[in-house]
Parts: C-alpha cells; structure tokens; sequence
C-alpha cells in the first residue's frame, strides 16, 4: 500500500519505492520538490519528496492504492524533549569527529611508515651535500615519532564528514486521514473546486492522458498523450464549474498562448451525471 | 453606416440588442472585404438573441458559422455548447462534429477569431527544429574552415 503523507493540504511522496509506482503503474507524475542534499542551490533537477496534486492523490487513493497519512506527533513537543535531542546530536558529531580524525592519524602514519626509507636516503643526501658528516644523534624512536605525529595531527572540522540522512531517521506514530471527509490536514474533500477539478482529471486519466498541474501555461491542468518526459503536451485544460461565467478577454488569452506554444485549449465541464464534455479552442487566422 | 441596407437587415430580424448586432454587421464587412469570402449570409437565433453569419473562406470549401460577439461579454461553458449545438444545426450537416468560429469584436473594431469545436483536436505538431539546427551547423562549418 502507497502512504501519502498529508500536511496543510499538501500531499507527498517519501518513499521511493512509492515515487516509482506510482509513475510506473498508475501514470501519475506530480512533482519532485526536494533539494538533492549534494547540489542544493538548484532547482532544476529536485529529489524526494514526490509532491502529489490533491487530484493525484484522491484519485491513487479512491483507488484503494494509496492510504492518507498524516503524522500524529505534528505538534511541537516539550522544551526538554528538543534540547535533549540537539544534545543527542551535537554529541554524536563529536565523536564521529574524533573517531574520524584518529583513523586519519593512523592512515598518515602508515603512509609514512611505506615511504621511511626515502625519506631516510633524502635526508642523509642533503646532509652529505651540505658537508656535514651523518648525524650521529640517535633517530627518535618509531613509537615517538608516532605519538608525537597523533597529537599534532590537524584535523580541521570542515574536513570531517557529515551524515546527512535521506529518510527520516526516527519515524514517529502516523495515523491515517478519511480523504471523503475535510480535516486540517486535508480540507479538500467537498469543495465546489476540487469536485470539478476532479471529475475532469480521472476523466483525462481514465482517456489514457498524462495529466500534471497546468499552472505553468495557466490552466489547471496539462495534459499529455503519453509520458511527459518524452512528449510535449497537447491540452491545456481549463475546469470550468457548471454556471460560472467565462469573460470573452480571459477566452482570448488562454487561447492566444495555448495557440502560440503549439497547444489547444480545452473547455472542460463536468455534467451532473459526471460525463465530462469538452470542447477545443483554437486561434483561426482565417487567412 | 446605420442605413447600409446589411444592417437594416440584421436590426430588422429584431433577435438582439443593437451591440451584438453592431459586432455582427462590422464581423460581416470584415469577412466579405477583408478577408475576401466569396458570400456571407446572416440568420437569426432568436432563443440566444444572436445574430450569426455563416459563409466559406472559398467556393471549394465548406460552409461554416461565425458567432460576433463583443468582447465585454462573459459566456459560460453551457452557452458556449448551446450556440455550437443551434448554430451547427442551421448547418444541416449532421454527421459533421460541432463547429463555431467566435469573432470577437473590440471596441476599435478589432476583431479576433477563434474556432470552438467539440471534443479534442490534436494541435498542429510543434516545428521542426531539425532544419534550423542543419543550417547553423553550417554556418558552424563554414567558421571553421575559413
């Protein structure tokens, strides 16, 4: 069973197994949105979490695919629990730290050790161009010179490495969200919107569409005759509720665009049967 | 202009007020002069008080309807279908899917034209960027080995 987590209305994936089955088997897209822990100031190639439409979502879940989840422990614990926790943290830094810089230390000292006879023959050629005699003072013994390397090792802190982990390394209680019924968490169910919104996407999904959020040419939804990642979208589908009035200027300017990136706008209403009906809207030249 | 004998014709079907009939008459000189359609006619729809137009780019072509209408006007998705559906029925072409063209007219007289049909038609495929591609990468070409 897929968990979708809900928060504040948002709907997210964090389990890849998750992400991919639902992109695989279900046709459903969303969105990445998480930054990738190792190029994080970019946006253009984003990681898990998968952030799901409130459609993708009540569609994966009406489905019996998917259960909503939302975490109980939500709310922000006590003062102690949370400092406890940073000490907890800063502790282990610490000792990760040191653990790592004793393994340095060692690894600079068998590093030494497999060049000491170089190092020896270089250091006997120097003093024989210098004119000196070899020094006769006794070499510090090799259990010195290792002590002494261990204690003046440096070992900066920005060279240590840090874990960043990329799930939550201590889940805590979840319970799950009715989505036929509005919550906090998801306040979705029974809105005019969303219903419309709805009907029309399991209606475009049902069609063998890839259908993802429109807002980038301003409609509610794009919609694709196959895989997004290898076609370009044909539809830009506009929900219009039964009733609502459509200014001629707004008919105008989404056709307009949809004309000028090679796309046809769709008119999508929902009757109260649930049959959806659409109609295309092109630009005519009429030349 | 109020006596051209077009637009006595259109005020006399007595269908709509006068700024629908305005926008049909000046959608009506745009087809016949502008755009050079070989025969424009106008009838009545009287339980949607519009006047609309129905003509052909060419004498080749088939006949199609044009809905003028000003642009401070608001339709919603079920007027939209009801034109398409009593226009198209003048049409007597049953078989043939439901077609309009909206002619939006601006206060300046401007006027823009947009096909409504029903159901999904397949945008135009987006250009071939392939051509381009060959002719800078000659102009490529022709840098290097000068």
């Amino acid at each position: 069973m897929l968990r979708i987590h809900v928060l504040a209305g948002q709907a997210l994936v964090w389990r890849f197994e998750d992400a991919r089955e639902i992109r695989e088997r279900h046709r459903l897209v969303g969105t990445l949105v998480g930054a990738l822990a190792r190029t994080p100031r970019q946006n253009v190639r984003l990681g898990l979490p998968l952030q799901l439409l409130p459609e993708e979502a009540r569609l994966l879940a009406e489905m019996g695919a998917a259960v909503l989840v939302r975490s109980a422990d939500a709310q922000p614990q006590g003062q102690s629990a949370q400092a406890s926790e940073g000490q907890l943290y800063e502790q282990g830094l610490e000792e990760s730290y040191q653990e790592q810089r004793r393994l340095a230390a060692q690894e600079r000292w068998a590093q030494l050790a497999n060049l000491a006879e170089c190092i020896a023959q270089g250091r006997a050629r120097k003093q024989q161009q210098r004119g000196k005699l070899p020094d006769t003072a006794p070499l510090p013994g090799p259990t010195e010179e290792q002590e002494h390397l261990e204690s003046a090792f440096v070992f900066p802190h920005e060279s240590m490495m840090v874990q960043l982990p990329t799930v939550w390394p201590c889940p805590g209680q979840e319970e799950q969200v009715d989505w036929t019924q509005p919550s906090r968490d998801w306040p979705h169910a029974g809105h005019q919107e969303h219903e419309t919104r709805y009907c029309v996407f399991r209606d475009l999904w049902g069609r063998g569409y890839y259908v993802t959020s429109g807002s980038k040419f301003g409609g509610d939804f794009l919609v694709y005759p196959g895989d997004p990642m290898r076609f370009h979208a044909h539809y830009i589908a506009l929900c219009c509720p039964p009733g609502a009035p459509l200014p001629l200027c707004d008919i105008v300017a989404a056709a307009r665009l949809g004309t000028s990136v090679k796309k046809t706008v769709l008119l999508c209403s929902a009757g109260e049967d649930g049959v959806v009906i659409y109609t295309s809207l092109q630009w005519s030249g009429l030349q | 202009m109020a006596t051209h004998p077009k637009f006595t014709e259109m005020m006399s079907m007595d269908v709509a007020d006068s700024t629908q009939v305005y926008a049909a008459f000046l959608v009506y000189l745009d087809l016949l002069e502008g755009r050079n359609w070989p025969e424009v006619t106008c009838f009545g729809l009287g339980e949607l008080q519009l006047v609309c137009l129905q003509g052909r780019e060419r004498e080749t072509e088939s006949f199609q309807v044009v809905v003028p209408t000003p642009v401070h006007m608001s339709f919603s998705h079920e007027r939209i279908r009801e034109i398409m559906k009593k226009a198209c029925a003048q049409l007597d072409k049953p078989d043939s899917p439901l077609s309009v063209i909206l002619a939006i007219v601006e206060s300046d007289s401007t006027i823009v034209y947009y096909k409504l049909t029903d159901g999904f038609i397949m945008p135009d495929p987006p250009d071939d960027t392939e051509d381009k591609d060959n002719k800078q990468w000659r102009k490529k070409r022709k840098k290097l080995f000068k």
